[in-house]
């Protein structure tokens, strides 16, 4: 029997996906399990697997076009089975059409079948001859004749754009990012621009300049949006806390040189930050909560996110079930994850499991400072710089080196007291490593 | 009808002018120099020695398949005749009409046809044209007993009495196209007698005589020539060789050796030879005389065609169009 | 310059030659007295006499073979075959004999002589009176083709026909022979192997013959009204072909319809189409598209040889599917 392959629920707050590759092609045959295609979709792209085995008989949907998630782009078929009349006409995305709850929504959609069907290019000879003169790679252009072939229009105007050799990635990041690929210089072969290229561009664009107007890119918008909701929904509190780092940092001194030579593993002062606050939040489940309507839910597993600064914004996956992971297990985590969001490969559940946040600015000389809450979570920690500092202690001036934590609540579910206790008891498992850290 | 000596030679000699030629082809043909096909004119050497002996250098032929002979006996030169059958750039169409396409139009030779019955409209056309012009010429056309039941050769014979045009309807039947022998493909013996149907005078004659031929065909041109319409002439003859060198068993399929030996017996050229002696116009040693000088000449002949050079390639391409701007 | 028919244009070009040149001469079925079933040569038997304006028995194997001999022998025939159709009965004439001649003889021997023929449907006679297999004809080597479209082209290129030295197939066309046009009195040669850009455009190339040029024409005005700006070419011989104006033209517009009236497989159009996408398909912008007449023998009931034809508005439907490559 036929199967659908819909592209998924990429968490609760995201509506529309577009398929950015195929990663098979129509008439391959397909395992259950096997990545099908890469889906972009808000901050994430993430590579879907199959649903089932068999014949990946119809793609329906190309690569480019958003489409409500629930779509069904592609359809396997058992041996044997013909692929069933109704996907081989029509728009393919009209069921989650039917879904969509804004009509609006359905409107932008073109019917798919009038898009190339994947193959070799096809351009009317005179768009290849001009294409050849002036060394354009055609699948980069956009066709606009019947049934898409591309003439020889489409390649007089791209190539009157100025002329730029570009990589498909390239292009696709320079469409995400708005920047206009003539402005990129290239670093390719004979200068071909390059994804690295318009990362770089788009780093550079983002670099604030007086009198400058920067439009913002998907991933600003999105990060705008959330926080804008986040800081007008929900009333944030703001606590601090100095924690002596004294201890911790011995104790990490004394357990790093095994860690790397057995583990191959090298702990950093947010490894245990997450661990402890995931302790503390067993302490304080309302810490762990999200607000829906008039309920409060409290959430079952305790997942800590660490935010990833990126050139473009700031992204936050999650250390899932932080709290029954072994310290090793949480280094491995952390830093498989940190790798992967700087690689743009963070899956979308890494991104949304999230229940708690870590946001450290502690490479930074910032003592303290408060941060917006990571919708729908309820709760953020803020890290400053570790510093020397002075204190008495029974009429002697010491030394010891502390640092800063802040904590923001959700005051609609977290009082006062709440989350000074919650603080205190974090800030009393950092100062006791050996205890805090001995379930290893 | 009184001849003179030196006619009575020129019929000898043209006739084994022609002889010797084919003979001289059949060897080259066997041992591969001659490509493509020869149908060879041994045997009937008497009708084209005897029509082509009775019209003059200004009058028009149009021949056969089978025209070496004709073309010999209109007064074609052999040297580029030869080097036309090898192929070569001196031959009559420089290499590219072969030995069913040679023409010579200063002799008056629109060509030999190699579409039977194709060559009988374009003698009408020939003889219209002398009429046309004003001119005394006069056309023959040979063509076969085949030939004969293809619709052309009614249309020719119907327009040319219609007309009153100078063409001389020269009939070869040797009894056989190709294969079949002439009681399997017409109802009639003698093909002469459609000339009833046209109006016009048809004869039946000796093809193996020359003299005869002679006589038949000076009373056709004087006919032609004074503006009374066109002659039908049958001439009952036999090729002895195949349809073509080559042809399995030179024939022998189709017809029986005896037949070949009765016809062979019934030679044109011993026949006036023969006659020559015993009437003591020419001695055995004068005729072995001409023999030995039509040898000389088809070695030279054949000596001039080896030494000419094959078209160059793109000569292929050239004479398409009467003018080269028509080329494509 | 006035303003005659297209059979009358022809008329004179004859009347011209034959008064020029002795050696020209008319054969053909009902070409005397009833002066042509077409009236082409109306009165020419009476100015020169039955002996140069000759009425042949139904017979064209035996004339046209005789033009060939007269031609071969120093005349200039002007033959008529009454339809197209019947040169089939003397094909071997035609393609073993005249177009071949010149070669086989080594150049040896012209054959100036001009075969007149007639296409084209319309007229209700159905399969063996209307046919329009002039294309055959472009396919034989050593064969001129001549295809006047107007008034001015036909007496132009029949009289080139005739003082040529090669043998000419002159194409005629039924629905032409009472169109006007204007023409001079005077003689004059269109030579052979010269297009003629009977409009120019820079959108689409209409490369149209005979009567289709008409509607090639009419096409360009209504495409005009939307913005199309068609180039129409008549290529006035189709042997030798103007591959050059053909080529330019398509070099410039990169779109290309070829509209003609034999039918589709192995015609002119297919010869056209093929020397485009040998020579210049690097310039194409879109496919090449074809308006020609059904592979079917010419039907007789009247819808159906309607249905058969076509003009104009075909011709329009086609160049606008070109331009959906705009």
């Amino acid at each position: 029997m036929a199967t659908e392959v819909v592209i998924p629920m990429l968490g609760v707050t995201i509506e529309t996906g577009i398929i950015v590759e195929w990663l098979k092609k129509e008439g391959d045959q397909v395992k259950k399990g096997e990545s099908l295609f890469v889906v972009e979709a808000d901050k994430v792209v993430a590579e879907v697997e199959s649903p089932a085995s068999g014949l990946l008989a119809k793609i329906l949907l190309p690569v480019g076009q958003k489409v409500p998630v629930l779509t069904v782009v592609a359809v396997i078929t058992d041996p044997g089975e013909s692929v069933p009349a109704r996907y081989l006409s029509g728009a393919p995305a009209a069921a989650a059409a039917e879904r969509m709850p804004s009509p609006v929504a359905a409107v932008p959609m073109t019917a798919p079948t009038a898009l190339p069907a994947p193959g070799p290019v096809r351009a009317v000879p005179a768009a290849r001859t001009l294409a050849r003169e002036k060394g354009m790679d055609l699948s980069g252009i956009k066709g606009s004749g019947p049934a898409g072939v591309i003439l020889h229009k489409d390649v007089a105007e791209a190539a009157a754009a100025p002329s730029v050799v570009v990589s498909h990635l390239a292009r696709q990041a320079s469409e995400k990012a708005g920047l206009p690929l003539g402005a990129i210089p290239g670093s390719g072969v004979r200068g071909r621009v390059m994804q690295a290229d318009v990362a770089r561009a788009a780093a550079e664009a983002a670099a604030p300049r007086l009198g400058k107007i920067i439009p913002m890119d998907r991933m600003r918008r999105i990060i705008a949006r959330r926080m804008a909701e986040s800081a007008f929904t929900a009333p944030h509190i703001h606590f601090f806390s100095d924690v002596g780092m004294d201890a911790l940092l011995a104790f990490r001194g004394q357990i790093l040189p095994e860690f790397e030579t057995r583990l191959g593993l090298r702990p950093s002062v947010n490894d245990f930050l997450i661990k402890a606050a995931a302790l503390a939040i067993r302490d304080y489940p309302l810490l762990n909560a999200i607000v829906k309507g008039e309920e409060i839910h409290i959430l079952p597993e305790i997942n800590v996110c660490l935010a990833v600064a990126l050139p473009d914004g700031l992204i936050t996956p999650a250390v899932s079930n932080a709290d029954q992971c072994g310290l090793a297990e949480i280094v491995r985590l952390r830093a498989d994850l940190v790798r992967r969001a700087r690689a743009g490969a963070l899956t979308v559940a890494e991104l949304e499991r999230g229940t708690f946040t870590i946001s450290s600015l502690a490479q930074y000389d910032i003592s303290h400072f408060t941060a917006i809450l990571n919708p729908p979570q309820s709760a953020i920690l803020s890290v400053g710089k570790t510093r020397d500092t002075i204190y008495l202690e029974n009429g002697q001036v010491r030394s010891a080196r502390m640092a800063t934590l802040g904590l923001s609540v959700d005051h609609r579910i977290i009082d006062g007291t709440l989350a000074a206790e919650f603080l205190q008891t974090l800030k009393a498992y950092l100062e006791k490593p050996a205890f805090t850290f001995l379930h290893v | 009808m009184k001849l003179s000596k030196e006619k009575l030679l020129s019929f000898y000699r043209t006739m084994q002018t022609i002889r010797l030629f084919e003979n001289r082809i059949s060897d080259l043909y066997a041992r591969g120099t001659v490509p493509g096909l020869a149908h060879l004119y041994i045997g009937e050497e008497a009708v084209a020695a005897g029509v082509c002996g009775a019209l003059r250098p200004d009058d028009f032929i149009t021949s056969t398949h089978r025209g070496h002979g004709h073309v010999i006996a209109k007064g074609a030169d052999l040297k580029p005749m030869m080097a036309e059958l090898f192929g070569r750039r001196t031959g009559y169409c420089k290499g590219k009409g072969g030995s069913m396409h040679i023409a010579d139009m200063n002799m008056g030779i629109l060509g030999a046809n190699g579409i039977a019955g194709g060559g009988l409209p374009i003698a009408v056309g020939a003889g219209w044209s002398a009429k046309w012009r004003g001119t005394d010429q006069v056309a023959a056309c040979f063509f076969g007993d085949g030939a004969s039941n293809n619709g052309t050769f009614h249309e020719s014979l119907n327009l040319a009495s219609l007309h009153k045009l100078p063409v001389i309807f020269v009939c070869e039947n040797n009894k056989y196209g190709i294969s079949v022998c002439q009681l399997k493909h017409q109802p009639i013996i003698d093909i002469a007698t459609r000339a009833t149907s046209y109006d016009m005078p048809g004869s039946v004659l000796d093809g193996n005589d020359v003299l005869e031929v002679y006589e038949a065909v000076v009373k056709a041109v004087r006919r032609a020539r004074t503006g009374e319409g066109p002659t039908l002439l049958e001439f009952k003859t036999y090729r002895w060789r195949g349809h073509h060198e080559g042809d399995p068993n030179q024939g022998e399929r189709y017809r029986t050796k005896e037949e070949i030996t009765q016809w062979m017996e019934k030679c044109p050229i011993q026949r006036l030879a023969a006659k020559l002696v015993t009437k003591k116009i020419a001695s055995r040693q004068a005729l072995d005389a001409i023999d030995r000088e039509i040898t000389t000449a088809i070695d030279a002949a054949v000596e001039f065609a080896t030494q000419s050079e094959f078209p160059a390639l793109e000569e292929m391409y050239e004479d398409v169009y009467a003018s080269e701007d028509m080329a494509k | 310059m006035r303003e005659i028919t297209y059979s009358q244009a022809l008329n004179e070009a004859l009347r011209i030659c034959m008064t020029e040149d002795e050696r020209v001469v008319l054969l053909g079925e009902d070409i005397g007295c009833y002066g042509g079933i077409f009236q082409v040569t109306k009165d020419l038997q009476t100015e020169f006499g039955p002996d140069r304006v000759v009425d042949t028995p139904i017979s064209e194997a035996g004339f046209v073979g005789a033009s060939v001999g007269a031609a071969l022998t120093g005349m200039r025939p002007v033959t008529e075959i009454m339809f197209i159709d019947f040169t089939t009965v003397c094909m071997d004439m035609i393609i073993n004999q005249m177009a071949k001649m010149h070669y086989m003889f080594g150049g040896k021997g012209k054959v100036p002589m001009v075969l007149r023929v007639n296409i084209g449907a319309g007229r209700g006679t159905a399969a063996q009176h209307s046919q329009s297999f002039h294309s055959i004809f472009m396919h034989v080597p050593g064969l001129c083709v001549a295809a006047p479209s107007t008034p001015y082209d036909a007496k132009g290129l029949l009289i080139e026909a005739v003082k040529n030295d090669n043998p000419v197939i002159f194409v005629e066309h039924k629905r032409l022979y009472n169109t006007r046009g204007m023409v001079p009195e005077e003689s004059y040669r269109i030579p052979f192997g010269r297009a003629e850009v009977k409009r120019t455009g820079k959108d689409v190339t209409v490369f149209a013959t005979h009567a289709l040029v008409l509607s090639a024409l009419e096409a360009a005005e209504e495409a005009a009204r939307d913005g199309i700006d068609v180039e129409v070419i008549d290529p006035r011989t189709l042997a030798p072909l103007d591959k050059d104006t053909l080529i330019a033209s398509v070099k410039k517009t990169g779109r290309l319809l070829v509209a003609d009236e034999d039918n589709k497989t192995c015609g002119v159009a297919a010869e056209v189409s093929a020397i485009v996408a040998e020579d210049a398909i690097e310039y194409l912008k879109a496919p090449i598209l074809r308006n020609c007449s059904p592979d079917t023998p010419v039907p007789f009931s009247p819808p159906l040889e309607k249905s058969f034809m076509f003009g104009k508005d075909r011709l329009l439907e086609s160049v606008r599917r070109l331009m959906a490559y705009a």
